[in-house]
């Protein structure tokens, strides 16, 4: 057989379960904003395209001009605007403007013509997050839905469900997971395709990975990219890594193998610890989360669980080759603070396994996830202490700090805080 | 879209050269045949050329390519802004430089033929005819075209390999840079690299139908990311056989005046802002299309047609698509139940 037929009927095979899913209303935020992206943004500050400049100004109302003028602080003009005048009210009213009169969002120009980066996403200060349709997959008979975090982190009012023969249905959404970025919606239907799921300890480096979407193809065969497995037991062992292009046009979409079994779901993660989605979109990485193997994730997430990756609150010293590895910080109010643990200390084991050094401590946190009771090990002066605790999710605040040190090992890596973690616009 | 993926086009190349023999002049030759990429590759290379057109402007890429699609010459294209009369030269694939003469642009797809003459051509030209096919997802294609201007001088153009991801709905929100883009055909997405200078490439499948012109990369609105794609040759036939060949479309469009929309009697909770909010319903008129259609306060409308609505904004937008006496089908969602009704809608008020 071709190797084109055997990917189209791969996707014809998962076709039925991968359904379309839309959201309404909610609050559309910018991600991504970080410091480097800031540098472009604050390098291309106020350096809007003419022809834009000039369709924003026909479209504005000179009163409208004039209010935000005043409320600038700007001197008063004695003659009429200029569309060259609209800059002096700095990006953020610009930025207001554009929305208002549909321009789309303000990004400031860079240096760079955008389409001549080589398919890097738009530059500026952060990232929009996408508007369109989204993926899911359906996971059991009777409603209930895979989805990617991605499309449903503005807090969307409503989640319309369609399946590929047309029917739709309101979901209700359920838990999350966001050291997967997966969240789990639940329509009330009956009889839906189940997929075949792949066996992720059989996954091999090398093989085929086609991503299938449903943005661009809400009916038939979903939409088709294509790839091979780069890597398996990726980001804590939560996912494998692909080369076939992922994007907000199919993120929550399934990642499935050349005989139609899904190897995965497609989320936008990151290692980095930065909301991902804009960072890792079209860079031949692409991470498709491993599903055989996390039912018992997927029950609590059904009972409208978040959970979070583990945290325990240590900062360990790399330079220490082990075995086991050298606490050099303990954080305030964590698991870790709550054991007692000091600087100097010497973790040997954790959750039952010996530590070898500082990296494979952050991997055996990392595999974890918030409220796991663990039993950890450590020496000081000597003499062996033990004790049973439980994890901690990472504090928000922490998250972005610890982004930036890089003698933090514990490095977070999804993109959202918890609920209730004083974000801004974010209820 | 536009990243290759080295590793996994190496896997493929490798897998297509799996093929041990060919027969070639009834003769089988033990030798590395050529696969099905470097078949097509070989076969179609000859009818892709470059083209360079008026610079000056820095936001101005001044090259593209095309594909040649008469015996005569003709040359199509993407009408881009660089294409100016007295200003294009096509580059064929023998490196031959030819003054293009500029054909009236198709005005809704953004192409244009060019022609060239062919008396002062030096190798046949080998047009292709276009494909009035429109491959299903996850057939393979090959686009050909002059990504970046790497062939300089003589050099033929490059070739990437890909699947055809999807077709769109005519009217895929587009954006370049900042500005909307309007488009209002199909287009055929992929995740074959496309980049300036591939613009007006030819999309090729396997078995060597010509099913697309590359299209600018240009930014999905609904996903925040470029993307690569072709436009259906099956659309711009007509355009093609009218210059080519002279035939005439038989109904020529008139470009008459859009109808004023027509009346429904729906009054949005729509309390302005920065964002528009989603289409919830906050008044029906009696007897108005909207009521016989059972449209309540509250509904929150999700689709007009097979479009879908997110705000109040794009509902006003869909709506006015349709004239008085359009059946227009509205999908609603009312408490948990997504329901769905057709009206039709009367004379607009003044």
């Amino acid at each position: 057989m071709q190797v084109q037929e055997v990917l189209q009927a791969a996707a014809d095979r998962v076709a039925a379960s991968v359904v379309r899913i839309e959201t309404y209303g909610g609050v559309r935020r910018t991600l991504g904003a970080d410091e480097g992206s800031d540098a472009v943004g604050r390098a291309g500050s106020s350096r809007m395209e003419e022809d834009l400049l000039a369709q924003l100004f026909d479209r504005a109302d000179p009163v409208e001009i004039g209010e935000l003028w005043r409320q600038k602080g700007l001197a008063p003009k004695d003659t009429p605007f200029e569309a060259e005048d609209l800059r002096q009210l700095g990006d953020a009213v610009l930025d207001r403007l554009l929305r208002k009169h549909q321009l789309g969002p303000y990004r400031p120009k860079s240096g760079a013509e955008r389409e001549d980066d080589v398919g890097r996403i738009g530059q500026g200060a952060g990232f929009l997050q996408a508007q369109g349709a989204s993926t899911g997959l359906v996971l059991s008979a009777d409603g209930w839905i895979l989805a990617s975090r991605f499309a449903l982190s503005f807090d969307p009012t409503t989640v319309l469900v369609t399946l590929p023969d047309g029917r739709t249905f309101t979901a209700t959404r359920h838990g999350e997971d966001t050291s997967r970025g997966l969240a789990l919606l639940k329509i009330d239907a009956t009889d839906l395709a189940v997929p075949e799921l792949a066996d992720p300890a059989a996954v091999r480096i090398g093989q085929w990975a086609f991503v299938l979407g449903r943005t661009f193809a809400p009916r038939g065969r979903p939409s088709v990219h294509t790839g091979i497995v780069s890597a398996t037991r990726r980001l804590f062992g939560r996912a494998i890594q692909i080369d076939a292009w992922t994007s907000p046009a199919n993120y929550g979409g399934a990642v499935i193998d050349a005989r139609g079994r899904v190897l995965g779901l497609a989320v936008p993660l990151s290692p980095s610890g930065r909301d991902a989605g804009a960072d890792w979109y079209d860079s031949g990485i692409g991470f498709a989360v491993t599903l055989a193997d996390i039912g018992d994730v997927v029950d609590r997430m059904r009972t409208g669980e978040v959970v979070h990756r583990a945290w325990f609150g240590v900062l360990l010293a790399p330079e220490h080759l082990g075995p086991g590895a050298v606490v050099t910080d303990v954080a305030v109010d964590s698991p870790a603070s709550s054991l007692s643990l000091l600087r100097g200390d010497l973790l040997v084991e954790f959750a039952g396994e010996r530590v070898r050094n500082a990296f494979h401590a952050q991997i055996l946190i990392g595999q974890h996830l918030a409220g796991d009771p663990v039993e950890v090990a450590w020496q000081r002066d000597g003499v062996r202490h033990e004790a049973t605790v439980q994890l901690g999710a990472v504090p928000f605040r922490e998250r972005e700090a610890v982004t930036r040190s890089d003698e933090v090992f514990e490095k977070p890596w999804e993109g959202d805080p918890p609920p209730g973690e004083g974000e801004e616009g974010r209820r | 879209m536009s990243a290759g993926n080295a590793a996994f086009r190496g896997a493929w190349i490798a897998l297509f050269l799996q093929l041990p023999v060919v027969a070639q002049g009834g003769v089988f030759v033990e030798r590395a045949a050529l696969s099905p990429v470097e078949k097509l590759v070989h076969d179609r290379l000859p009818s892709v050329v470059k083209v360079h057109g008026a610079s000056g402007l820095k936001t101005i890429v001044p090259y593209a390519s095309g594909v040649v699609v008469s015996e005569a010459g003709h040359v199509l294209t993407l009408d881009l802004v660089m294409v100016q009369s007295g200003q294009t030269r096509v580059v064929l694939a023998d490196g031959s430089v030819h003054e293009a003469e500029l054909l009236p642009p198709e005005p809704n797809l953004g192409v244009r033929l060019l022609k060239i003459d062919p008396s002062r051509v030096r190798t046949p030209l080998r047009p292709v005819s276009l494909s009035s096919d429109l491959p299903e997802n996850g057939t393979f294609v090959v686009t050909l075209g002059n990504a970046f201007r790497l062939a300089e001088y003589g050099e033929k153009v490059g070739a990437s390999l890909g699947v055809i991801a999807a077709t769109t709905e005519p009217g895929l929100p587009l954006r370049h840079r900042l500005a909307d883009v309007r488009y209002e055909g199909r287009l055929i997405l992929t995740d074959a690299p496309n980049n300036p200078g591939q613009y007006g490439g030819g999309m090729f499948t396997l078995d060597g139908r010509f099913v697309g012109l590359n299209a600018r990369v240009l930014e999905a609105v609904e996903t925040n990311t470029l993307v690569s794609a072709a436009i259906p040759c099956a659309d711009l036939i007509a355009y093609v056989d009218r210059f080519v060949h002279g035939r005439v479309p038989a109904v020529v469009d008139e470009g008459d005046a859009p109808a004023a929309p027509g009346y429904h009697g729906i009054r949005l909770f729509d309390q302005g802002g920065r964002r528009s909010p989603p289409a919830y319903v906050e008044r029906v008129a009696r007897g108005s299309p909207a009521a016989s259609l059972g449209l309540r306060p509250d509904d929150l409308i999700v689709r007009v047609g097979d479009r879908s609505v997110r705000s109040c904004a794009e509902f006003d937008e869909e709506i006015a698509r349709f004239a008085a006496g359009a059946e227009v089908e509205l999908t609603f969602k009312r408490g948990n139940d997504v329901r769905r009704g057709t009206m039709t809608l009367g004379e607009a008020r003044r």
